[in-house]
């Protein structure tokens, strides 16, 4: 166990944690990543910004190095990749420079190319306008159509990484400064169906529901902080909602 | 119709999760397994927070299953395939019954809101805590 394998190791867990990995895995994969490589000893502490890890090696000196996350996403085919290496690292053991290699080419995970996203986008906020109970296939089209819109806007405010909540109130404002648009324009009847498949993909429905888990499996700092951040992103939707409505005059 | 789209948003969401290659589909067929199940146990169950619940144990016991057999993190497929359950609409409800000013509606609706969230975690920790204690027996 050197200063250089732990660095190795603690990156490892990092981008595993970035990439969208729960806490709990990333803890147990960090601890016993150092205990193969001959710790006596590995205290681990993580949440989702902040991560601690301290080992004892056989001859009694402790290592410790510390990371501080910026933010998280969700790319699970590097986590996937990650997690497969973390495995084989386990039995293999190979050496720092090594692992670090291959640490970079497991990172190197493919993407979707931008179009099939934003055909997500639009393909979500169709399906969900019809899923949350649109009558009509028009409410539905008018949604997709909104959906890449929304994509877009999404991809640009990223790219500009600006933070998460001003991400989150841009791409709702356009949603509804749209939907209201086409209301006007007597395109669509069902506002509340279209906005509910657009903010679909923007909503912290899965955050709050990741949240919870983290508070009830004993990860309660982790807990608190995705549930905040939930709120605050919902509260950023509905300023960019609310917002909307106030040059709009809405359909309510 | 529902089944259809809640497989379609499923779908979509998979891709914006960059889940590559078979994953997709089997993540996307969770989508639809567990609107199914929603819908099935409806027939015998009115609450919705109960049917989260035991939508959220099948699912999750899918998702256990498929992360063996694919050998790949669980999450992958726990997340997508609740998407359809994850209360978004009516967190949305909520937003909007607080911006209406309505308060007796806003608790209703964010009562309701937290109570499916509770529901469906419960289920997915139920899951998780219960195979972690057969790999610890099993080693």
């Amino acid at each position: 166990m050197t200063e250089e394998l732990l660095n190795c190791i603690i990156v490892l867990g990092e981008r595993m944690l970035v990439a969208g990995a729960e806490v709990h895995r990333v803890e147990e994969c960090i601890r016993r990543l150092c205990c193969a490589y001959g710790a006596v000893r590995a205290d681990v502490y993580t949440t989702t910004s902040n991560m601690i890890v301290t080992a004892e090696t056989a001859e009694g000196h402790f290592l410790t190095q510390t990371r501080r996350m910026a933010g998280t996403g969700t790319d699970m085919a590097k986590v996937h990749a990650l997690n497969d290496l973390a495995r084989r690292a386990l039995v293999e053991r190979p050496e720092p420079g090594e692992l670090l290699q291959q640490l970079e080419a497991a990172s190197n995970t493919k993407v979707y190319p931008r179009w099939l996203k934003i055909l997500s986008y639009a393909g979500v906020a169709g399906a969900f306008t019809l899923f949350f109970g649109a009558s009509r296939w028009q409410e539905a089209v008018i949604s997709f159509l909104i959906g890449g819109i929304v994509g877009v806007a999404a991809q640009l405010t990223e790219r500009f990484a600006i933070n998460k909540a001003l991400e989150r109130f841009i791409c709702s404002f356009v949603a509804c400064m749209l939907t209201f648009t086409a209301l006007h324009l007597g395109l669509a009847e069902a506002a509340d169906k279209i906005i509910i498949g657009n903010i679909m993909t923007l909503i912290p429905g899965t955050g709050l529901t990741n949240a919870l888990r983290d508070l009830f499996t004993g990860d309660v700092i982790t807990g608190i902080l995705r549930s905040i951040e939930a709120v605050l992103l919902a509260l950023a939707i509905a300023a960019g909602y609310v917002t909307a409505v106030f040059l709009l005059g809405g359909g309510f | 119709m529902q089944l259809i789209t809640a497989f379609l948003g499923t779908l979509g969401f998979g891709i914006l999760f960059n889940i590559r290659g078979k994953k997709l589909w089997l993540a996307a067929l969770g989508g639809f397994l567990s609107w199914g199940f929603f819908l099935l146990l409806g027939l015998w169950i009115e609450g919705e927070p109960v049917r989260y619940f035991l939508c959220s144990v099948l699912v999750s016991v899918y998702a256990e299953i498929l992360a063996r057999v694919v050998k790949t993190p669980t999450t992958t497929f726990i997340i997508i395939s609740l998407i359809p359950l994850v209360p978004g609409g009516s967190l949305y409800y909520t937003m909007a019954s607080a911006l209406e000013g309505n308060g007796q509606q806003f608790l209703d609706n964010g009562v309701h809101t937290l109570s499916l969230a509770i529901a469906l975690s419960l289920g997915i920790i139920l899951v998780t805590s219960f195979v972690r204690r057969l790999k610890i027996l099993k080693k």
